[in-house]
């Protein structure tokens, strides 16, 4: 059994009178230690299963479940749980708490969990071990996204999730935190799904998932992954 | 539609929580302004209406010398006067019900009254424009008789009412000077705008010094031409504008000053036609006088002739009274003369005869002795003869004298030999003598010689024996010798013994022969002796016999001469009486003359005499008549005299009086000195204070909402704002978005809140007052005051655009570049806390941003702290309103006044009278703590002028005592004060209303009957300010008081506690109000209640204030939460994210509002306390002191009142923060 199947996932939107079916009968399966990127367009559907994955939404049908648990039939409370202690979440606008340090914001999602790592340790692995006393304003916008990545691993997360995470970076930056992420991955043997519309991204994947229409439209699995610092876009 | 006008239509509908917190600030804020500031002038105008409506004076004339009809005139025809009314008022003591209490009597134009219409609430139609003060009947009819009246119906008093009694009992004034009748019936109940206040109807200088209740009598049931005590007027004009107003007071005030000017004139005019009346009455009166005092004086002279004609009679009479008097005595001495002649003469006669008479009777006396001397001799003559011839025995003298002298022959020869014999026989007696002796020596000699012999014999023969013997022997002869002498002595006594043997039996044969029987010798001589005796007597017998006969012989020749003289002696005396008798008979004749001649002459003088004692006891009757003729004259003079004189004298004074008489003092009064206008007048102002200060609060609190909620509203536009700056729009253009974005919502919320308050809080602020006045309520819709409504509209529509505009400017100055920008986040600040390392450490994360957040909106904190401080404050002004105004009744009976029982006695009451209440009290065993004073009604100041206030002023009689029934202490260091002779105590209230502290003056002032200052005020240095809540006292002690009054008080208040219920207490009351000199029982109770009752006034403001203050907290709160999750919404999404559980959510956002709130509350509480103490300050009437501490369970309440409503908006809030979706976290920051 795969450490993240989607089984005839359906999710679909009442606006208004229209029903929208933002995912319409998705299926794919992900190992664990796999880095795995979900790509499409826009309004394919990706950020749909990020939030289903992500236990941020639920799934209209279909199964979803992640190391043997299912996550599609749990509640709002259980999925809370599993969003605590199952998932890193790393967002495209980092996301971080303007009135907290780098540390505090790394230890506001350890202070959390059941079995966080120690924060300063966490913080010192993504490279801001001297950063860690700064607000987010004082940081730049790689440095907000590294303390971000930090936060999703400190909770010790079965899957880190990761929208568009150099979506507000400059090139080079993004591709540090892309090869922090596969780093990630690699070295610490972490699970993380990441989902963007770059196709570029797609090299450094174990697995590619490409989305279209709510759909898996292709899936493919690359055995040989190119290292994020040589990715270019 | 535009577009423009679409967007905003869509952002108002977007955004309907914002759009209707603007609103609703703003509708709080300038409703209550607009609401507040309305209640002044509603009541003002509520006010007015009922004075225009009822014609209320504007002027109030009054003189010290009263009104007559002339001067109503006079007053009419001055410039400016409208109409006029005059009107009699008394202040009086009355009875009514159960109750004494001071009540104000004023004169009813009936007549008027009768023909009046009530017009809805306020008005009163009348014909009659000179009928004022146009009053209300409220229940029953027009009083008709003159013991008739209508009593005010706005307060029970006593429990009277239609068909009861009030009983007039004395007055400030002489009652009977003023009130024909005592007693009244209740025939209605009326309500007189002229007495707005039903607190006090006025003060006055009886009972307690305030007027408890007013009656309307009609003209008739006053004294004829009694002045009038006031005149009423209206000044033309004036009821066109609002009483109490500047214009109004401008109107009034130049009649007012007219009529002042005119006040010397008037006074002039009122002093001339009182003195012209009374100059008139009085010359009337003298001349009375003097005409009666002429008749009285001839009617004197009259008499007085007449008595003099009377005393000169009297004289004459007495003269010749005298002149008799004077005959009549010499009359009566010469007839005395005479008769003691005449009878001098008859009583020597009368000597003379008496004289003769007595030695007549003398010489009959010697005669009648001489022949009863001669009677005698003849009897015992008669007898001595006849006794003679007895003895004798013989027939005649001669014969009985031979006998006799043969007797005496015989009787001589027998005693010539008895006497013989007698010798013999004495002869023998002494022989037998000596010889019994010589036998007896013999016998003793011869014993001693041994020979014992019984008798000479014997011895003879023993001697014979003893002899013969011796001799026979032969004896001695000188042994014999002396035997044979003794033998011859015996033998010779022998002898001498036969002898005189022999011669005694001769002598006794002799004797025997003679016929004398003797046995011996002695017997013989006795016999003899007898006998011889014997004889001797017969001799001497007829010796005596013959004596007598020659005596015999001789008395009978003397009896002859005796006889003979005494028979001469009797003849002469007989011859003397017959020469008496006619000596007597001829002076008898001559007495009796004598006498008839007197007796005649007696009486004649008798006569006289009976003549002059009936003419002295007529001149004495008539001297007794004219003396009390005189003296009916003289005391009838006298009286004349005195009653001449004292009517004279009081002519004079009269005159006196009259041309002492000083021009009145013409006093002009307005409606301001009418107590109930003024009170009303005041609280309407006082509200007025109150409406400044409390809608500030909500306006900042309406302008930070507006600040915070449109800048967080153009914060959320930002890149719009920056594509339309791009796009060429200008800055008034952009900003005109958000400028009608916030005046629509301000001015649909000014326009609310000011219809809706404007109408609410003046009816809850007026509704509160009708309870202690009789205003009536306006009825709806109230009045909007345009000016009011606009400013307050304008104020707050104008600090919401202000607000927006400062927010939209300040977002418009970064270029349009930026503002398509996110905007940069405000960054993360350390805050002062974090330097305090082992707080901060040990603070969770969500607490950390709480404390970071808080500072980070400046804006922020200020709305939320500003307005739930408001909010808190608002609730701690009514919980301490309602502690401030429950103190005063829970601080001040109890703790600081100790008696509940207060009884006073009238003015005339003496100290015998206070002590029998006093013992009264006590005898009922309920009642203790029992102590006197004098109470004062006075008025106090200070020397720099400004306004007086009632005081009452208490002398306790024993310094000592007054803490049994008052405590003075300082209220805030809680210090008791001392209270001696010279102590000068005053309450808080007058401390804090003229700023007066220990050491500092205040001045008492004097009061007249109708309650206006008399004099300059006696200073008195304050030594003491006790805590005191109700009323203003000035405690004095005794040599305080003397200062100011040297009279000796009598203490007639008496205070006492009773333990008694209710029912006991009532009877004890009505005991004391049936004692004549008792004028007023009160029990704190009642005074209680009273206080309660105003007091109720202020529960409903809190209610207001805490409802409002609801408003305000929800407002506030819901804005703030509103923006922080709106603003914060990513932040939130991504804790969720993150795996927040939804409770984890809420305390990271609320806990920051939570605390925001508790600061705000904080705040709020010190905020609370100073506009407490403001509004307390403010609405406080002179005579109430608020209780000045807020308790502190009032703080709890306000502080959890608080978080309460905090929670509340939380609660619902939580919803939105439960709505707040996941996804937003990935939405980008625009």
């Amino acid at each position: 059994m795969a450490f993240v199947e989607f089984v005839d996932v359906c999710k679909t939107y009442q606006m208004g009178d229209v029903e929208v079916h933002a995912v319409d009968g998705m299926n794919f399966t992900i190992e664990e230690g796999e880095l795995v990127v979900i790509v499409g367009p826009s309004g394919a559907g990706k950020t749909t299963v990020l939030n289903m994955l992500g236990g941020m939404d639920s799934a209209t049908s279909g199964t979803i479940t992640l190391d043997g648990r299912e996550i599609s039939g749990m509640g709002e409370r259980e999925l809370t749980q599993y969003r605590r202690h199952d998932i890193g979440f790393v967002f495209q606008f980092y996301n971080l708490v303007q009135n907290l340090t780098a540390l505090e914001n790394v230890e506001l999602a350890s202070q959390i969990c059941a079995n966080p790592l120690p924060a300063d340790e966490v913080l010192a692995q993504v490279g801001l071990a001297g950063r860690k006393d700064n607000f987010p304003a004082q940081l730049s916008g790689g440095e907000q996204q590294r303390v971000a990545i930090a936060r999703a691993l400190a909770k010790n997360p079965k899957l880190v999730l990761a929208d568009e995470p150099t979506g507000a970076l400059d090139y080079q930056t993004g591709k540090q935190i892309l090869g922090l992420l596969q780093e990630t991955c690699r070295t610490g043997g972490r699970t993380v799904a990441i989902v963007t519309h770059n196709l570029a991204f797609t090299q450094i994947a174990d697995r590619v998932i490409h989305v279209r229409e709510g759909r898996a439209d292709r899936i493919e699995r690359n055995m040989s992954p190119a290292d994020a610092s040589v990715v270019e876009w | 539609m535009s577009a423009f006008a679409k967007t905003i239509v869509r952002s108002i509908r977007g955004s309907l929580g914002r759009f209707l917190a603007i609103m609703g600030i703003v509708a709080l804020g300038c409703g209550f302004f607009a609401g507040l500031q309305m209640c002044g002038p509603d009541m003002r105008s509520a006010a007015d209406e009922l004075y225009d409506g009822t014609s209320l004076y504007d002027i109030r004339v009054v003189s010290t010398l009263g009104f007559g009809d002339e001067d109503v005139s006079r007053i009419h025809d001055v410039e400016g006067i409208d109409s006029v009314m005059p009107s009699v008022t008394v202040d009086v003591m009355a009875r009514m019900g159960s109750e004494q209490v001071a009540a104000r009597v004023s004169s009813l134009d009936v007549h008027a009254a009768q023909e009046s219409t009530e017009d809805g609430v306020s008005t009163i139609v009348s014909t009659d424009g000179n009928y004022l003060n146009r009053i209300f009947l409220r229940e029953g009819c027009w009083p008709r008789a003159p013991d008739e009246c209508v009593l005010v119906a706005d307060k029970a008093v006593g429990g009277v009412g239609v068909g009861d009694k009030v009983e007039v009992l004395y007055g400030s004034t002489d009652v009977d000077d003023v009130l024909r009748e005592r007693t009244f019936n209740v025939v209605g109940m009326v309500s007189s705008s002229n007495y707005p206040y039903t607190g006090s109807f006025g003060s006055t200088t009886l009972g307690s010094g305030m007027i408890a209740a007013y009656l309307f009598v009609p003209r008739a049931a006053l004294v004829d031409d009694v002045a009038y005590t006031e005149i009423y007027a209206t000044a033309s004009g004036a009821d066109a504008l609002e009483s109490g107003s500047d214009a109004y007071e401008d109107a009034v005030g130049l009649v007012s000053e007219r009529l002042e000017d005119q006040g010397d004139r008037l006074a002039e005019a009122r002093l001339k036609d009182v003195r012209g009346e009374a100059q008139g009455e009085l010359d009337e009166k003298r001349d009375d006088f003097e005409k009666e005092r002429d008749d009285a004086r001839k009617e004197l002279a009259d008499a007085k002739s007449e008595l003099d004609d009377a005393r000169k009679e009297l004289d004459d009479a007495k003269e010749e009274l005298a002149k008799g008097q004077r005959d009549y005595d010499d009359g009566a001495r010469k007839l005395d003369d005479s008769r003691r002649d005449a009878y001098d003469q008859l009583d020597a006669c009368q000597t003379t005869i008496d004289d003769s008479r007595s030695e007549l009777e003398l010489r009959q006396g010697e005669l009648d002795d001489a022949r009863a001397q001669l009677e005698e001799g003849m009897r015992a003559y008669g007898e001595g003869v006849s006794e003679l011839l007895a003895q004798t025995g013989a027939s005649s003298l001669e014969e009985a004298r031979v006998m006799l002298e043969g007797g005496v022959r015989q009787a001589d020869e027998g005693i010539q030999q008895l006497s013989s014999t007698l010798d013999g026989a004495g002869q023998l007696a002494d022989q037998r003598i000596q010889l019994e002796i010589a036998e007896t020596e013999l016998l003793w000699g011869l014993s001693t010689a041994g020979i014992v012999a019984d008798s000479v014999q014997e011895a003879k023969g023993m001697l014979e024996a003893s002899v013969a013997q011796l001799e026979g022997m032969g004896a001695p002869e000188e042994q014999i010798a002396p035997l044979r002498e003794s033998l011859a002595a015996a033998s010779e006594l022998v002898g001498a013994r036969e002898q005189f043997e022999a011669g005694r039996s001769q002598l006794l044969a002799g004797l025997a022969a003679q016929g004398i029987e003797a046995a011996d010798e002695k017997q013989a001589a006795e016999l003899l002796g007898a006998t011889l005796e014997e004889t001797k007597a017969k001799r001497a017998q007829a010796q005596e016999g013959l004596d007598a006969i020659a005596q015999l012989e001789a008395s009978a020749a003397e009896l002859e001469s005796g006889r003979l003289q005494l028979e001469d002696g009797e003849r002469q005396i007989a011859e003397g009486w017959e020469k008496l008798e006619s000596g007597q008979s001829e002076l008898d004749g001559q007495r009796t003359d004598a006498e008839g001649k007197l007796d005649d002459a007696q009486r004649e003088l008798d006569d006289a005499r009976g003549k002059l004692e009936s003419g002295k006891s007529d001149l004495a009757s008539g001297t007794k008549e004219y003396e009390s003729g005189k003296a009916d004259y003289k005391k009838a003079k006298k009286e004349a005299d005195t009653e001449l004189a004292d009517a004279e004298k009081k002519l004079d004074d009269a005159q006196a009086e009259i041309d002492d008489i000083e021009e009145p003092e013409i006093y002009v009064l307005d409606r301001s000195q009418n107590e109930g206008a003024l009170t009303y007048d005041a609280d309407s102002h006082r509200i007025d204070h109150i409406a400044d200060v409390f809608p500030f609060m909500f306006f900042l609190v309406a302008a930070l909402v507006a600040l915070t909620t449109m800048t967080r509203m153009v914060e959320d536009d930002r890149i719009e704002l920056g594509t339309y700056k791009a796009l060429g729009y200008g800055t008034a253009r952009i900003a005109s978005k958000y400028l009608v974005y916030a005046g629509l919502a301000g001015t649909i919320g000014a326009t609310v809140g000011i219809l809706v308050l404007s109408q609410v809080l003046p009816f809850i602020v007026t509704s509160s007052y009708a309870i202690i006045y009789v205003v009536p309520l306006h009825p709806f819709p109230l009045p909007i005051d345009p000016l009011i409504a606009l400013a307050s509209g304008g104020l707050g529509v104008g600090v919401t655009l202000l607000a927006t505009w400062v927010a939209v400017v300040s977002s418009l100055r970064e270029t349009p570049a930026t503002l398509m920008l996110p905007r940069a986040p405000v960054a993360g600040k350390r805050i002062l806390l974090e330097r305090v390392g082992p707080v901060w450490r040990r603070l969770s994360f969500s607490w950390k941003v709480t404390c970071r957040n808080m500072f980070r909106y400046k804006r922020r904190l200020a709305m939320t702290v500003i307005g739930i401080s408001g909010c808190t404050a608002l609730l701690l002004v009514g919980f301490g309103l309602h502690d401030a105004i429950w103190d005063i009744i829970d601080c001040q009976y109890g703790p600081i006044i100790h008696y509940d029982t207060t009884v006073a006695l009238d003015e005339d009451a003496n100290s015998k009278d206070v002590k029998e209440v006093v013992s009264a009290l006590e005898s009922t065993g309920e009642v203790t703590d029992i102590i006197r004073v004098q109470g004062e009604n006075m008025q106090a100041g200070v020397r720099d002028g400004g306004e007086k206030i009632r005081v009452q002023v208490v002398v306790p009689q024993d310094e000592s005592q007054i803490e049994k029934a008052v405590t003075f202490v300082n209220r805030i260091s809680r210090e008791p004060i001392a209270f001696d002779e010279g102590s000068v105590i005053i309450t808080e209230k007058l401390s804090l209303k003229y700023g007066l502290e220990v050491g500092d003056e205040i001045l008492l002032y004097d009061q007249d009957a109708i309650g206006n200052v008399v004099g300059d005020g006696h200073p008195c240095a304050v030594t003491g300010v006790a805590e005191n809540y109700v009323g203003n006292y000035v405690y004095l002690g005794k040599k305080a008081w003397r200062e100011i009054d040297a009279e000796k008080p009598v203490f007639s208040t008496v205070y006492a506690s009773t333990t008694a219920d209710d029912e006991v207490r009532a009877g004890i009351a009505q005991d004391l109000r049936d004692r004549d000199d008792v004028s007023t029982v009160v029990f704190s109770d009642e005074t209680i209640n009273l206080y309660r009752n105003m007091l109720s006034v202020v529960d409903l403001v809190v209610v207001v204030l805490i409802v409002s203050a609801g408003a305000l907290a929800f407002i506030v709160l819901y804005n703030l939460t509103n923006i922080n999750i709106g603003e914060r919404v990513r932040e939130i999404a991504s804790l969720k994210v993150l795996g927040f559980t939804r409770q984890e959510v809420y305390a990271y956002i609320f806990r920051e509002i939570l605390l925001l709130a508790i600061i705000g509350d904080v705040f709020g509480l010190a905020f609370g306390t100073w506009l407490e103490t403001f509004v307390v300050v403010t609405a406080e009437v002179d005579y109430v002191m608020f209780g000045r501490t807020i308790h502190p369970v009032s703080f709890t309440y306000a502080f959890i009142l608080t978080i309460v409503f905090c929670g509340l908006i939380m609660f619902v809030m939580r919803r939105k923060l439960d709505r707040v979706d996941m996804v937003e976290s990935l939405k980008s920051v625009d």
